[in-house]
């Protein structure tokens, strides 16, 4: 069957959609002038990002801090609460699986704002402890989706299987639930780093002067206009999560094949 | 009688959420009932002085643009993704095509968004390329008005339709396609009338992942709008929250897109009913 | 003899509004394969379910050895079960899921490697313990799944439909490799299947379910020649059914009015019309035949005693060629009500006559003994 030549036009000026603006951020990182238009090669905005931006690394390094530990929370908390919502009934189950999951469906603009009035209200000022608390609530509904999705693979009688077999509880937990989900905690874990390097909105609500993160910093360097210092940092970032993730290929494999 | 480890496990979980998400959520919900306070904050009097600003032609104004805004972009991000994500789940290089659309994405949101202002600010890419073809004489000014944050949030929000499209077609049955042009329709027929109806879900989902963020948007029109239409419901809440200090006004609108956002959701439950009651006896 | 004996009493289980086990009781004995037959949703899971620890039942007690069980969860039970779809776990190897209950136990090293080589041995897995159970066929897995339960050396082994997963050619031989387990080890087996070949060929006993009772409860012969009701008689095997009212009793014979074909005779066994089964004349009653059990022929045969046979001229309406066997579906004339299944194999209906074609005219009969009265609950 002839395959439908519209979609497949549709598609590659889609591609070029997508990567033109990339395209431009990487080459005018080389260009000499500040304008956008092409003077020469060089590596001056290069320089500037490593010597002269301070504050940059100081954010990139708040940026990390937060992602780990609120990943880790996150990961950590939500789990369990897959593991208890996919494969256990109590009371209040569904207050539970609904009020978890209604952070994701929630633009993020309405999670900036009754955060910041809930920590105004709670007399809590310390920008990253907010910041850390904020990036743990909206993590947790992912990582529950994407540990609920993992866990519905397994059959309950595997779970049946191991009491059958004489384990209690707890080493039902740790000895078959925990080492089968792994995959999934991992992964869950690396998309709650990523949505938390991400996150502008919500950031940028909760955090008080003096706590930035490398998105809030990034915002207040755009905000002036174009500066060849950000697209600099971009391929930075670029070539950063490209070798991350070219170093971390066997974990891909693991995730997604055992 | 057995323990119900259930609740223990979920028992985290649950606070977390109670605390850091219900809580401030219903406070949200209180203080729109009340009195604003002179810097900010509130005053604990009964008021709905802030649903009542809702009816100023302002904000009538402002709600109307955030929708025409938002459905625009929803309605050109599905045209684009749906055959995108027809090609995909056809192709023979699924994976690779996979990654291709969500490489871009590996990049910073806000450094996406800088890079539309590099590419249609006014000494930008697009103005000095056309000045160079000679095709225009003085810059044009592209940034700042609702076109601009419409293609922002259309190119920020297609993967998000794309992939739950893709996946929806790549488990549709395509010989259904064959059968139908085998009893007679004619290609564009068969795809309205027989795989259309197959991929509403996937649909649904991509409808949904556009709109909401869209209809909620802030940092685009922030950054790309800012113009008398482009100013969305999202800045008027930055702006009564942190300048002009009338937190009950800002509640009452995030109440206002938390229903809209809610009702959106709910009618995708509803539409996904009888498809998630056939997925829980199966597993009953 | 080892492993235990399982004595069910009472046993009642509600889910919602739905009675999914009505007073069930059954005796099950030390070391015997023991099959819970009937169809889908009979309660037959269910009760293996109990049995195992994972359901708790709304009433009733289950003793092992004398012991009421029922206050143990599952993992303090001397019970294992074999899952249907084998609940391996994806993230061990072979040998990890057999000595998983092992390690549990905190079981030295030594014994260990040679208790899990030597039940890996029993099922033929000897070679495959570094594999993970992805990299298994449905056979393997089966075997795993077997292995991992008798590791434990428990009383009771549960069997829960252990060769639905699997195609027909492998069934059968897994299913002698259980009953070769079985007698190897001797413990009890309490096998769950609605495949009632499964339960005929390899039980000591089997019990029938149907609606969350238990109607019947035999060995496979008295199962399949002496059902207890209709439905027995139509669940296991086929059977041909005829409706009817007895006319006369005389000793262990029967004499049957089924219209309009007049009076079928039946011979019972002794012992078979005592009880709920005392058939007086005046009784609805319903005959089975088993299609195995008519003889057909083109011409009429002779002599044949009119007391101890029942024979009657027929249609030929189709035939189904089956390789080992030919079915035969006829119709009495003046009586097309009535379609009989016949099923013949090749070498004896050959040896009495010629062959029989589709639209032929022909005879059938069959022995009175061969024939058994079930009880009609409808009058």
């Amino acid at each position: 069957m002839k395959k439908s030549r519209f979609s497949r036009i549709v598609f590659f000026l889609t591609l070029i959609f997508l990567f033109m603006p990339l395209i431009v951020l990487v080459v005018y990182a080389f260009n000499e002038s500040k304008n956008m238009s092409w003077t020469g090669f060089s590596l001056v905005w290069f320089q500037r990002l490593f010597t002269a931006s301070r504050s940059i690394w100081r954010a990139f390094w708040n940026s990390i801090l937060i992602a780990l530990s609120s990943a880790a929370t996150a990961t950590a908390i939500g789990t369990l609460g897959a593991i208890g919502i996919n494969w256990y009934s109590f009371k209040l189950k569904k207050y539970v699986q609904t009020i978890s999951l209604l952070p994701l469906i929630l633009p993020e603009i309405i999670i900036g704002v009754s955060m910041l009035i809930f920590f105004v209200g709670a007399g809590l000022h310390l920008g990253l402890l907010r910041i850390y608390i904020a990036h743990t609530t909206f993590n947790l509904p992912f990582v529950l989706l994407v540990l609920m999705s993992r866990l519905d693979e397994f059959d309950f009688s595997i779970i049946e299987a191991a009491r059958d077999l004489g384990a209690r509880e707890h080493q039902t937990l740790l000895k078959v639930i925990i080492p089968m989900a792994m995959p999934g905690i991992i992964s869950a874990f690396l998309i709650a780093v990523t949505m938390s390097l991400e996150d502008f909105v919500i950031t940028s609500f909760v955090s008080g002067p003096g706590s930035s993160t490398l998105p809030v910093h990034i915002y207040s360097m755009i905000r002036t206009g174009v500066s060849p210092v950000v697209n600099a940092l971009s391929v930075v970032l670029l070539g950063g999560t490209a070798g991350l993730v070219f170093l971390m290929r066997p974990f891909f494999k693991y995730i997604t094949h055992e | 009688m057995k323990k119900n480890y259930g609740s223990i496990y979920t028992l985290p979980m649950a606070f977390w959420v109670t605390l850091f998400f219900l809580v401030p959520v219903l406070i949200v919900f209180l203080y729109s009932f009340l009195e604003r306070g002179e810097h900010g904050g509130v005053v604990w009097i009964f008021s709905l002085n802030a649903y009542r600003d809702m009816l100023s032609p302002t904000f009538i104004h402002i709600l109307g643009i955030t929708l025409f805004i938002s459905l625009l972009s929803t309605a050109l991000t599905l045209l684009i993704a749906l055959p995108c994500g027809y090609y995909m789940a056809r192709s023979r290089r699924k994976s690779l095509y996979l990654f291709l659309i969500i490489i871009p994405f590996l990049t910073n949101f806000l450094i996406r968004i800088y890079a539309w202002q590099a590419i249609l600010g006014n000494s930008g890419f697009l103005n000095n390329l056309l000045m160079r073809l000679g095709l225009i004489d003085n810059y044009i000014q592209f940034l700042y008005n609702e076109w601009a944050v419409i293609i922002v949030l259309v190119y920020s929000y297609l993967p998000y339709a794309i992939l739950p499209l893709y996946s929806t077609i790549e488990k549709f049955d395509f010989s259904l396609l064959e059968a139908a042009r085998d009893l007679g329709a004619s290609h564009p027929a068969s795809i309205l009338r027989v795989m259309i109806p197959n991929i509403r879900s996937g649909i649904i989902s991509a409808v949904l992942f556009t709109f909401i963020p869209t209809f909620g948007a802030y940092a685009v029109p922030k950054l790309v709008g800012g113009g008398r239409n482009s100013f969305m419901l999202g800045n008027l809440i930055a702006d009564e929250i942190l300048v002009n200090r009338n937190w009950p006004f800002a509640s009452a609108t995030s109440i206002l897109i938390t229903l809209v956002t809610t009702a959106a959701m709910g009618l995708y439950v509803f539409a996904n009913k009888s498809a998630a009651r056939a997925a829980q006896r199966k597993r009953i | 003899m080892k492993g235990s004996e399982v004595r069910i009493e009472g046993i009642d289980k509600h889910f919602g509004d739905f009675h999914a086990l009505k007073n069930v009781g059954v005796d099950i004995q030390k070391g015997e394969f023991f099959s819970l037959l009937g169809p889908s949703g009979c309660g037959k899971t269910t009760l293996l379910r109990i049995i195992a620890g994972f359901e708790t039942p709304s009433a009733g007690i289950v003793y092992v050895d004398g012991r009421n069980i029922l206050p143990l969860p599952p993992n303090r039970r001397q019970v294992n079960t074999i899952f249907q779809n084998y609940a391996l776990f994806p993230h061990l190897t072979v040998f990890e899921n057999v000595a998983f209950a092992l390690r549990l136990k905190k079981y030295g090293k030594q014994e260990i490697n040679s208790k899990v080589e030597e039940y890996l041995n029993l099922t033929k897995l000897t070679g495959q313990e570094y594999k993970k159970p992805a990299q298994l066929s449905g056979g393997q897995k089966q075997r795993v799944a077997i292995a991992r339960a008798l590791v434990n050396e428990p009383d009771v082994l549960l069997l829960d439909e252990p060769l639905s997963a699997l195609d027909a050619k492998l069934r059968q031989h897994m299913l002698i490799e259980l009953d070769m387990i079985h007698d190897k080890i001797g413990i009890t087996f309490i096998y769950v299947t609605h495949d009632q070949q499964e339960a005929l060929s390899v039980s000591d006993h089997i019990a029938v379910m149907n609606e969350g009772r238990i109607v019947q409860v035999g060995n496979p012969t008295e199962i399949y020649e002496s059902p207890a009701d209709i439905f027995v008689a139509n669940f296991i095997g086929e059977a041909n059914l005829f409706n009817g009212t007895v006319t006369a009793v005389e000793g262990e014979m029967v004499w049957v009015a089924v219209e309009p074909l007049g009076i079928l005779k039946v011979t019972m066994e002794p012992g078979d019309l005592e009880g709920t089964r005392d058939f007086k004349p005046g009784r609805r009653v319903s005959i089975t035949v088993r299609p195995e059990k008519i003889n057909i022929s083109l011409e009429k045969p002779a002599d044949l005693p009119a007391d101890a046979f029942n024979f009657f001229p027929c249609a030929v309406d189709e035939v189904i060629y089956n390789g080992f066997q030919s079915k035969f579906f006829v119709t009495i004339p003046d009586f097309a009500r009535f379609t009989l299944k016949v099923f013949k194999q090749h070498m004896s209906y050959y040896s009495t006559g010629s062959e029989i074609n589709w639209k032929d005219k022909a005879w059938i009969w069959w022995k009175a003994d061969d024939a058994y009265l079930v009880e009609v609950h409808d009058a």
